[in-house]
């Protein structure tokens, strides 16, 4: 297709000289007596570049192009100044305006068709950058997207390893609710027969006996393990058997149970009671409705806690800023995920020293948090020592996180953070896990490195105390 | 008439509590309930137990456990003592863990956390009958 070319005007000789010009060089060429003319029609349908006479009646050269450079259908076509023989071109003002180039009579054709020419090919290699840059940053979104999706997944996949243990971690205490609960509504039924009966059986020293020890067990005696209380059991035993309690072993059971680390001696009397195991029972109906209640409390609280810790762990804030974060606490999240994995058989070390808050985007510092942790259970097969440490270094905190697994020998050390690289079977590691923690990092404008041999890995992650703030997203 | 005892063997405080009374509560003195959190804890009770002339009629023991899982517990457990009904109570647990412990230990059954009191009960009396 032909070029097209304006040429604008205002004397018919001058724009028949152009047009013949233009004409032989091949363009198509559009003459336009005076400056609105040329306006209108240079945007009803843009030339590819536009001469352009300075002195005309009404609207003048320089006029007409910055109305061209104002207006965005017009603003690309590059104007080239013609001016007369007789008046001298105000150069300064042509560029301002907005002209590439300027022409003075007399010319020579050839000239004109040089410059038109040059003009036209500049046009074209701009054009072509143009686009080569949309393309460019079409690109780049695309690849933003798929690293969104990449990183997205995996985090996923860091989540869906949690979720089994999470099962365990909410089902425990709803089944220690569901079972203080049905204890409870049993002791409560049982309590409304044998209440009656202490009235009846006991002496009125003997009731304020039974009230009193009631008081004792259920004031908050602390927690037993089991063998603590198979220990209590087996003393309290041998204290009501010196003492000629009869059934000592059923009393001290239930005494055991309780919790009961008091002073027996005053209770002699009342143990004595020839009842005494339906005493003690129904004082351990009572006591179970409290102690049950307490179950429940704990329960709850271990439940909350884990919830708390899922909602924290995807926490995400879409303004995309950066907040004000502990680091200390974001760790402690997926330790409370990790809680199951970690348990069976690995001793976590925490010793965080006092840092100040730290601008960051929390959940994918998690991130980091969780791949390093993860890595580190890995590595272990399931038992060792994990340690955890966070410090302060100069202008850096620094999180340290040690474990005492297979390490990673020389040889593979400068690749674990290439992204795909992975030792483990397939399934089991994507090899992106190191790739996007190093990416994450650097956008803190922090770093990582590693230190390992057989038995003791750290990897440490430095973060700026005063970042400054950065918007772009990765 | 010697002594018969249920061993109940889990890491979680809250869980033992709450068992400990749910078995009182149902089966009474007819019993002797003891408790460990590990299973290293619970070879420990059995070994004293034995050595008191206590029979262990039946072990139910969690999973997912810190020292060693309810699966390799239960196993162990049964190379030694075959004629201990195994029951699992667990919050989470693999079908692979599940089916070694039918093969390889005669699990009598797997009840899943949260456990109702009538399917904890009704699966200790039904493995008692077995027992006997
Ligand atoms: N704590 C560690 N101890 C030993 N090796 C490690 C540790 N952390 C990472 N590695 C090595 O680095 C490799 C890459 O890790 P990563 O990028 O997280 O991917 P993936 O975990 O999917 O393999 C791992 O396959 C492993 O060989």
């Amino acid at each position: 297709m032909k070029l097209n070319i304006m040429v604008v005007d205002d004397i018919h000789a001058n724009l028949r000289l152009l047009s013949d010009i233009l004409g032989a060089g091949d363009y198509t060429v559009r003459p336009v007596p005076d400056g609105n003319l040329a306006l209108t029609a240079a945007r009803s349908v843009p030339p590819d570049l536009i001469l352009l006479d300075i002195m005309m009646p009404g609207m003048d050269g320089y006029e007409v192009c910055r109305y061209l450079k104002a207006d965005a259908r017009t603003a690309d076509i590059p104007v080239i100044f013609v001016s007369a023989k007789d008046e001298t071109i105000d150069k300064v003002r042509a560029f301002s305006a907005g002209g590439v180039d300027y022409i003075t009579k007399p010319f020579q054709a050839e000239e004109v068709l040089a410059r038109v020419r040059t003009h036209l090919s500049i046009r074209k290699l701009q054009h072509h950058l143009e686009e080569k840059n949309r393309e460019l940053a079409d690109a780049l979104d695309q690849l933003k997207a798929a690293q969104h999706q990449i990183i997205h997944q995996e985090k996923m996949a860091a989540l869906g390893q949690l979720v089994a243990g999470i099962a365990h971690e909410i089902n425990t205490p709803l089944g220690a609710i569901r079972a203080s609960a049905e204890n409870i509504s049993h002791a409560t039924e049982s309590s409304f027969d044998q209440i009656p009966k202490i009235f009846q059986k006991l002496s009125q020293q003997h009731q304020d006996d039974f009230f009193l020890f009631l008081r004792e067990a259920v004031r908050n005696n602390p927690p037993l393990s089991s063998r603590e209380t198979r220990n209590l059991r087996r003393v309290l035993k041998e204290e009501l058997e010196s003492r000629g309690i009869a059934s000592a072993e059923l009393l001290a059971g239930i005494l055991a149970n309780m919790g009961f680390g008091g002073d027996i001696s005053r209770f002699v009397s009342l143990l004595k009671e020839k009842e005494n195991t339906f005493i003690m029972q129904t004082a351990y109906t009572l006591f179970m409705q409290k102690s049950n209640s307490d179950n429940i409390v704990k329960a709850v609280e271990r439940a909350s806690k884990t919830v708390f810790a899922l909602k924290s762990y995807v926490h995400y804030d879409p303004s995309g800023k950066m907040i004000r974060a502990k680091l200390s606490e974001g760790i402690d999240v997926v330790l409370t995920l990790y809680h199951n994995q970690l348990k069976k058989g690995i001793e976590v070390i925490a010793e965080y020293e006092d840092v100040p808050d730290i601008l960051c985007y929390p959940d994918e510092l998690n991130q980091v948090w969780t791949n390093l942790i993860h890595n580190a259970v890995y590595a272990m097969n399931g038992s060792g020592k994990l340690k955890i440490g966070i410090s302060q270094d100069n202008d850096f905190a620094a999180v340290a996180i040690s474990d005492s697994g297979s390490g990673i020998i020389p040889e593979i050390q400068e690749h674990i953070f290439d992204p795909f690289f992975t030792t483990k079977p397939a399934g089991e590691g994507s090899g992106l896990g190191l790739d996007i923690v190093r990416k994450i990092i650097e956008r803190h404008r922090g770093r990582i490195t590693v230190e390992s041999r057989t038995g003791e890995t750290t990897f440490k992650v430095f973060l700026p105390k005063q970042i400054v703030a950065e918007s772009q997203t990765i | 008439m010697p002594k018969k005892a249920i061993l109940c063997v889990d890491d979680e405080e809250i869980i033992l509590n709450s068992l400990r009374d749910q078995l009182q509560t149902r089966l009474g003195d007819r019993y002797i309930y003891e408790f460990a959190e590990s299973a290293g804890e619970a070879m420990e009770v059995i070994e004293d137990l034995a050595s008191e002339g206590t029979d262990i009629l039946i072990i139910v023991s969690d999973w997912l456990m810190p020292d060693m899982k309810g699966d390799e517990f239960l196993i162990r457990i049964h190379r030694k003592f075959p004629g201990i009904v195994k029951v699992m109570l667990t919050g989470h647990a693999d079908e692979s863990a599940i089916r070694r412990v039918q093969e390889q230990a005669d699990l009598h059954r797997c009840i899943f956390k949260p456990w109702t009191e009538e399917e904890l009960i009704g699966t200790i009396i039904s493995g008692l009958k077995k027992n006997e």
